[in-house]
């Protein structure tokens, strides 16, 4: 069972199935443009990118878009349609969901100022790490995507596992930045550093609340 | 008696309505045979039921024959070199053939499975290029790049970004499904990218080994005599073309790199740009007694940088005046259109001389076509005129790009009443925002 046919299954969808195909559509899309909006974030901080941050403003407008109107037909939906079960559960997860991916599409749009800002530093030697976290917590966002569309209540362990590696990093970056001494010049670069590091840490969080949320519509419980 | 005549009553009442069951039973099948297509009535033979059966039989092959197609051209369709994939009202994928599901990535459907498109193909700009191809009811074309995050197989490890360059090109059909075709563009942007880059370091290679022979012909100049002094001369005025057209060779290759973001436009009046480069151009103009046309009715403004454009300008201009014939005029016209999304500025340079060859107007946009040799460079030796790329054959290109550059357009045409060459460039107007 994927997100489009825990809706409806008949061959003549009712008008609550059809709304709640419509409304996965709808999570879908949202979903990529949060991905797109990680990408441009990535590409400023770590490539120089700058018009990635140009580019990045209207697809927040977007998404903010996105989240208050998905919110408004989940709640519609709920007192409109009286919906049971897995339904109830999905438009729940759903409204849940939005605000996740909204964070993260935040998340994302912090990253641009950041990188703004630390355009005027050399690069540090830290910053190679924090790409490669950044790519993970990408991923992070793939896997609950497709979490999402195959309905997959098993990609919660997968996504778990991903969120360790991340923590991991983010510990080990921090206690490097921290225990940094005689240091020339201010220390501003490493404050941008661990912002950085702190927001993509987030991101990866919220990836994970969505594979828990994705778990919730099929089971019941969260995973 | 009675008997007999009763027994014959009954015979006859029998015998009517079996006659009325025969005529009725034919009338339903004359019905059955009038539902049939015309090219299945066939009045010539009578008995209705030999009718019927024929045209069931002609049916049946028609049907098969219709089968047969349809499986030929899904075949076809299955080993076309381009990307297909149809989604129907609902946007659920239908149908993809195995070079759309190799350029989308599209690993985790079968075919028979109903699946909404955006839970394979994770595309914003898809999905919006199909919406809009439904509410407009016309065929889209979109050229983006697909970039997706591949998930890796390990979960420790980096996840490794795709991105591919791709042209789709959209058509509604019925039942509000749409068609799409997906081409790979990814080998073309490449090589055009490996162009660019050739051209750019050829051109910085070029320039350091000419400046420094720049540098010694005007060290050793002071120093000679005639007649080496005449020869150094001559020298420096090679010198200082080649730097003119590397100089082109450098803006036309940063400009198709960078396009906008050179740019620092303003809102300028038109007419005055038209009078800079007249004046500037004054004195080839009255060598040859050749006056403007200069039709602006509203006194239009233009979004434009004003170095570029004057360039854009100059380069026109200078080639109009070099191809018109004595006292001849040249008309340059500013109009607003409308044009869907936004409103357009077309200027429009006109000349009375002899125009391009019919073969030449697909090329002469391209870096360093210079045509033929009525339009190769004459008269003085290049020192004093104001183009330094006079004849190189990319001044051309150069407007081209800063054309592109300004989000418009340039095309060029014989003119239908003069006969003369006719270039109209658009340029989007501003909107403040």
């Amino acid at each position: 069972m994927t997100l489009s046919t825990s809706a409806s299954t008949s061959p003549h969808p009712t008008q609550l199935e059809r709304a709640l195909k419509q409304l996965s559509q709808e999570v879908l899309r949202m979903g990529t443009l949060v991905e797109q909006s990680c990408r441009l974030g990535h590409q400023a901080l770590f490539a120089q990118d700058f018009e990635a941050i140009a580019a990045l403003t209207p697809i927040e407008l977007q998404i903010d878009r996105y989240y208050r109107d998905i919110e408004l037909e989940c709640a519609r939906l709920m007192t409109l349609q009286r919906p049971v079960a897995q339904d109830l559960r999905l438009l729940s997860a759903f409204m849940q969901l939005v605000r996740d991916l909204e964070r993260i599409g935040d998340y994302a749009q912090d990253l641009t100022e950041l990188a703004i800002k630390l355009y005027n530093y050399p690069p540090h030697p830290c910053l190679g790490e924090i790409e490669q976290m950044s790519q993970q917590a990408q991923g992070m966002l793939a896997v609950s995507l497709v979490a999402l569309a195959d309905l997959d209540p098993g990609a919660g362990a997968e996504l778990k596992v991903m969120d360790d590696t991340i923590d991991d990093a983010y510990d080990r970056l921090y206690h490097t930045l921290a225990q940094a001494r005689d240091l020339q010049g201010v220390v501003e670069p490493i404050l941008l550093m661990v912002l950085a590091m702190r927001h993509i840490e987030r991101m990866a969080d919220h990836a994970t609340n969505i594979g828990q949320r994705v778990a919730y519509i099929v089971t019941g419980q969260r995973g | 008696m009675s008997l007999v005549l009763m027994f014959l009553l009954g015979l006859l009442v029998g015998l009517m309505l079996c006659g009325w069951q025969h005529y009725q039973f034919r009338q339903q099948l004359e019905q059955l045979l009038r539902k049939l297509p015309a090219q299945f009535q066939d009045p010539s033979v009578l008995n209705p039921l030999y009718r019927l059966r024929r045209s069931i039989e002609e049916l049946l092959k028609t049907q098969y024959i219709s089968q047969q197609q349809g499986q030929m051209w899904a075949i076809i369709l299955e080993v076309a070199p381009l990307g297909y994939l149809r989604v129907d009202a609902l946007n659920q994928l239908l149908w993809c053939n195995p070079i759309a599901r190799e350029i989308l990535q599209i690993n985790r459907w079968q075919s028979g499975q109903v699946r909404l498109l955006l839970e394979l193909v994770r595309s914003y700009e898809l999905d919006q290029l199909i919406e809009m191809t439904r509410r407009t009811g016309q065929p889209q074309q979109l050229d983006w790049v697909y970039r997706s995050t591949t998930i890796a197989k390990d979960e420790t490890a980096i996840p490794s970004p795709y991105a591919i360059a791709l042209r789709a090109s959209t058509l509604l059909l019925s039942d509000d499904h749409v068609g799409v075709f997906v081409e790979n563009r990814q080998p073309i942007v490449e090589a055009r990218q490996a162009r660019d880059r050739a051209f750019s370091d050829l051109t910085h290679e070029l320039r350091t080994p000419l400046t420094s022979i720049q540098l010694v012909a005007e060290t050793l100049l002071p120093r000679l005599q005639n007649p080496e002094k005449q020869w150094v001369t001559q020298m420096l005025r090679e010198i200082k073309r080649l730097m003119g057209l590397i100089q082109s060779c450098l803006d036309l290759s940063r400009l198709s790199s960078q396009g906008g973001e050179m740019l620092n436009p303003q809102a300028i009046p038109f007419a005055s740009l038209v009078q800079m480069v007249w004046q500037t151009l004054g004195p080839l103009a009255d060598r040859k007694a050749i006056t403007l046309g200069y039709h602006d009715p509203e006194k239009l403004e233009i979004w434009v940088d004003r170095d570029r454009f004057l360039q854009v300008l100059l380069n026109l201009l200078d080639n109009a005046i070099k191809h018109s014939p004595e006292g001849a005029e040249i008309q340059v016209r500013i109009t607003t259109i409308a044009k869907e999304p936004k409103n357009w500025h077309t200027i429009d340079i006109i000349d009375h001389g002899l125009g391009f060859r019919e073969v030449e107007l697909p090329l002469i946009f391209e870096r360093l076509y210079r045509g033929d040799a009525s339009r190769q460079r004459s008269g003085n030796d290049g020192l004093d005129s104001p183009l330094p790329n006079q004849g190189s054959g990319l001044g051309l290109a150069i407007v081209q790009q800063i054309i592109a550059a300004h989000g418009g357009k340039i095309t060029a045409q014989n003119h239908p009443q003069t006969g003369g060459a006719w270039l109209q460039i658009q340029l989007p107007t501003f909107t403040q925002s």
